[in-house]
C-alpha cells in the first residue's frame, strides 16, 4: 500500500524490524502488521526531531532520518554502537544516570544537555526519554526524542543580548503603549530621569512631561497611531527631583505581528550639556562680535572725540569767564564728557592692554580706587579693604580694571551722601574650580527688586542721564569671557540698604577663550 | 589759539619727511626757562597733537608737537624732553617703537602712551618682548585729567 504511506519510509532503521524499504511492502505475509509498522516508521522518520532507541546497555537500536541529519552519522555507522558516541566525554556519567532512571520505568522529559555531532561539534539539545517495554512490560530499552535547541537558545540569547544592549545604552530607552503607559524602562532612563524601573513601569509617561508641554504627548500619540516616527525631537522633560532637562527624543511605533501599532519605543538623549555648550558658544560669539564692533567704532570715534574735547576746552579757556560763550562751551564740554564716558566704558581701554599677565587682583582694585579717590573723598565714603587673594592670577589687566572700575563706580554713585565701600578678595573654590572671589559691597541706596532682573541688560540704567546702562553689562561680558561669574544682591529697604557684587575669576582660563584668540588661530 | 604748521608737510617716505621737517624755532626753547618741564606730544592726527600742546602750554608746560615717530626722535635729540606723550597707532613708526627708541636714547625721559584704538595689544607685546612696558592712557581723556596724569609723573 505504498500509496497510503505519507512518506517514503526508506530511512527508518529499527533493529528488530526489517528496516529496509523492501521490508515495508515486499513480503505481504502480515499485511496489517506490516502496514501499521510502516506507518509508525513513516511517522518516526518524518519527524524533524531525531528519534533514537537504545537498549538498556546504551546500544543504539534505531536511528531515524532526522537523527542522521542532526548528528551526522548514517544509520549503519551508529546502530549497534554505544550511545556514548553522541555524548561529550565529560557527560558520560550523565548517561548512566539517565539509564538508571529509565530502568525504574520513569520517563525523562525535556532534559537539556549537550550532544556531539560526528564532526565533533557540540550543540545544545532537549531530550525526552521514555522506557520501551516488551509484551510482559519489562523494560528493554529506551526511546529518545532529541530536539536541537540551538535556534531557541540562540533567540533567547539574542533577546538577552538585546536587553543587555538596551540596558547598557547611554540613552534612555523606554517603551510605552498607545495610552502612554510605560512598559519598559532601561538603566539610562533611571539615570537620566531619576525614576527606577519599578517606579515607572505601569505609570503614565506624562510624569516626565512638564505641565506646559503636556500637549506634546497627544500629538506624539496621534502620530504614532498613524504609524509615523518622530526623529530627534528636541524638547524638555522633568526629572523626578523636578529639575528640567533638555532631551532629544526619537519615537518609533511598535507593531504586533499583524502590523498594528500597539505602542512606541522612545529613545531620549540628555542634551542639557550640549545645549549649555551651544548657549556658551552663542554668548562667546556675541562677545566676539561686540569686541569687533567696539574696535571698529572706537577707531572712528575716540580720536575725533579727543580733538573735540581739546578744542572746546581751549575755546572755553579763551572765552571770557562769565560770558555766555563760556557757559555754552562749558555745557558742551560736559555733554562731550558724557559721550567720552560711554566711549571709554564700552570702547575703552579694556581691549588695549595686551596679553594676559599674572597680577594680584588687589593691585588692580587699588589702581581703580586711586582713580576714584577724589570722588570717594568728596562723597565722604570710607573704604574698608580686606585683601586675601594670596596668589597672582592670569588675566587681561585692562579687562579686569574695566570690570572693577565699572562696579566700584556704581558703588560710589549709590552713596552720594556717604557710606562704606567694602572690598574683599579671597581664594575660593567656585563652580568653575579654584579662583579668586572679589566682593564689592556698598551701603548705598540699593537696587529695587523690580530692577534686579535687568541690571545686567545693556542700556538699562537707574541713573537717568548720568548712567549709560553699560557698566554692569560690559563687566559681565568680560568676567564671563574669562570663564568667571558675576552676581549681585541688593537690599533697597530703608534700613540696611546696600548692594553687593560678587565676582569670581577662576585660575584656569576657559578653553575656548575669546579674549585669548590667537593671531594664527 | 591753535598753531598750524603749513611748512611741516608730511610725506609717506620718512626720509623725505625728515629732510623737509622744519626746525620750529618758536618751540625750540633751549634759551627758555629751564625750570619749565618739556613735553613732546606725538600724534599723527595733527589736530590732537596741536590742541594738546596748547592745553599743556596753558597749564604751564613747555610743549612741542610732532606728527610722526622720526621727527619726534629728531626733536627729542635736540630738546631732551622730560616727558613723551605719544599716540600708539601711527604710520611708519608706531608709538611703541618710538617709545622703545626713546627709552634707549633718552632713558631719563618719562613716557606715556595714549590711544583710542582697539587692537593694539600686538604692538604693546612687541615692546614687551624687547623688555619694555609702557603706561597707557585712554583716548578720549579730558584735558584736566590729562594734565593731572602728566603732573603725577613730572
Amino acid at each position: 500500500m505504498e500509496s497510503t504511506s505519507p512518506v517514503q519510509p526508506k530511512s527508518v532503521f529499527v533493529k528488530d524490524v526489517p528496516a529496509s524499504p523492501s521490508a515495508s511492502h515486499g513480503t505481504g505475509t502480515k499485511p496489517d502488521a506490516i502496514d501499521a509498522r510502516a506507518h509508525l516508521a513513516a511517522i518516526v522518520d518524518s519527524s524533524d526531531d531525531p528519534i533514537i532507541s537504545k537498549d538498556l546497555n546504551g546500544i543504539v537500536t534505531s536511528w531515524n532520518h532526522a537523527a542522521a541529519s542532526v548528528f551526522g552519522y548514517a544509520p549503519e555507522e551508529i546502530i549497534g554502537q554505544s550511545i556514548l558516541r553522541l555524548i561529550p566525554p565529560e557527560l558520560h556519567s550523565e548517561e548512566e544516570r539517565l539509564l538508571n532512571t529509565i530502568r525504574t520505568g520513569q520517563r525523562i522529559e525535556h532534559f537539556e544537555t549537550t550532544r556531539l555531532r560526528k564532526n565533533g561539534e557540540r550543540f545544545p539539545v532537549s531530550v525526552t526519554i521514555s522506557p520501551i517495554k516488551d509484551a510482559e512490560s519489562r523494560i528493554i530499552g529506551a526511546s529518545r526524542i532529541v530536539r536541537e535547541i540551538s535556534d531557541r537558545l540562540k533567540s533567547d540569547e539574542s533577546q538577552f543580548r538585546l536587553a543587555a544592549i538596551v540596558d547598557s545604552a547611554d540613552d534612555a530607552i523606554i517603551s510605552k503603549d498607545l495610552n502612554g503607559i510605560v512598559k519598559t524602562w532601561n538603566f539610562a532612563a533611571s539615570r537620566i530621569f531619576g525614576y527606577t524601573a519599578e517606579e515607572m513601569v505601569g505609570q503614565s509617561i506624562l510624569k516626565l512631561i512638564p505641565e506646559n508641554l503636556k500637549y506634546e504627548e497627544d500629538e506624539i500619540l496621534r502620530k504614532l497611531r498613524a504609524g509615523e516616527r518622530i526623529d530627534h525631537y528636541e524638547t524638555t522633560r522633568r526629572r523626578k527631583n523636578g529639575e528640567l532637562l533638555d532631551v532629544s527624543v526619537t519615537i518609533s511605533p511598535i507593531r504586533d505581528e499583524s502590523g498594528h501599532v500597539i505602542g512606541a519605543s522612545k529613545i531620549a538623549r540628555d542634551i542639557s550639556q550640549r545645549k549649555q555648550f551651544e548657549l556658551l558658544l552663542i554668548q562667546s560669539e556675541k562677545i566676539a562680535a561686540t569686541g569687533r564692533m567696539a574696535a571698529a567704532v572706537a577707531h572712528e570715534i575716540n580720536n575725533p572725540l579727543e580733538s573735540l574735547i581739546n578744542l572746546i576746552f581751549l575755546a572755553r579757556q579763551d572765552s571770557l569767564e562769565g560770558s555766555e560763550a563760556h557757559k555754552l562751551l562749558l555745557t558742551a564740554e560736559e555733554e562731550l564728557e558724557r559721550v567720552s564716558h560711554i566711549a571709554r566704558q564700552t570702547l575703552g581701554y579694556y581691549r588695549e592692554t595686551g596679553t594676559p599677565t599674572d597680577v594680584f587682583l588687589h593691585d588692580l582694585i587699588e589702581n581703580v580706587l586711586t582713580v576714584y579717590n577724589s570722588k570717594i573723598i568728596s562723597n565722604s565714603i570710607s573704604v574698608a579693604a580686606n585683601f586675601n587673594d594670596l596668589q597672582k592670577i592670569n588675566v587681561s589687566k585692562g579687562e579686569l580694571l574695566q570690570v572693577f572700575s565699572n562696579v566700584i563706580a556704581n558703588a560710589i554713585d549709590a552713596m552720594p551722601a556717604g557710606g562704606t565701600l567694602d572690598i574683599s578678595t579671597r581664594n575660593f573654590v567656585g563652580a568653575s574650580g579654584h579662583g579668586i572671589q572679589t566682593t564689592i559691597s556698598d551701603t548705598g541706596i540699593g537696587i529695587q527688586a523690580e530692577h534686579m532682573p535687568r541690571v545686567f541688560d545693556p542700556f538699562f540704567t537707574t541713573k537717568g542721564n548720568m548712567g549709560t546702562g553699560l557698566g554692569l553689562w560690559v563687566a559681565r561680558q568680560l568676567v564671563e569671557s574669562r570663564g568667571g561669574q558675576i552676581s549681585i544682591t541688593s537690599n533697597s529697604s530703608k534700613k540696611n540698604s546696600g548692594t553687593a557684587v560678587t565676582i569670581f575669576v577662576p585660575f584656569a582660563r576657559p578653553q575656548s577663550s575669546i579674549s585669548g584668540e590667537q593671531k594664527n588661530g | 589759539m591753535v598753531e598750524t604748521y603749513t611748512d611741516a608737510f608730511y610725506f609717506a617716505d620718512e626720509s623725505l619727511s625728515r629732510n623737509l621737517l622744519p626746525l620750529r624755532e618758536d618751540t625750540a626753547s633751549t634759551e627758555r626757562d629751564r625750570s619749565r618741564r618739556k613735553i613732546l606730544v606725538v600724534d599723527d592726527q595733527r589736530l590732537i597733537a596741536d590742541t594738546i600742546v596748547e592745553i599743556f602750554k596753558g597749564a604751564g608746560f613747555d610743549a612741542i608737537p610732532a606728527y610722526d615717530g622720526w621727527s619726534a626722535l629728531e626733536i627729542a635729540n635736540r630738546l631732551r624732553p622730560d616727558l613723551l606723550l605719544s599716540d600708539v597707532l601711527m604710520p611708519q613708526m608706531n608709538g611703541v617703537q618710538l617709545a622703545v627708541a626713546m627709552r634707549r636714547s633718552h632713558p631719563e625721559t618719562k613716557i606715556l602712551l595714549f590711544t583710542g584704538q582697539a587692537g593694539i595689544s600686538e604692538i604693546l607685546l612687541e615692546g614687551k618682548e624687547q623688555g619694555y612696558e609702557f603706561e597707557l592712557l585712554p583716548k578720549p581723556i579730558h584735558p584736566l585729567k590729562l594734565i593731572e596724569r602728566i603732573k603725577e609723573r613730572l
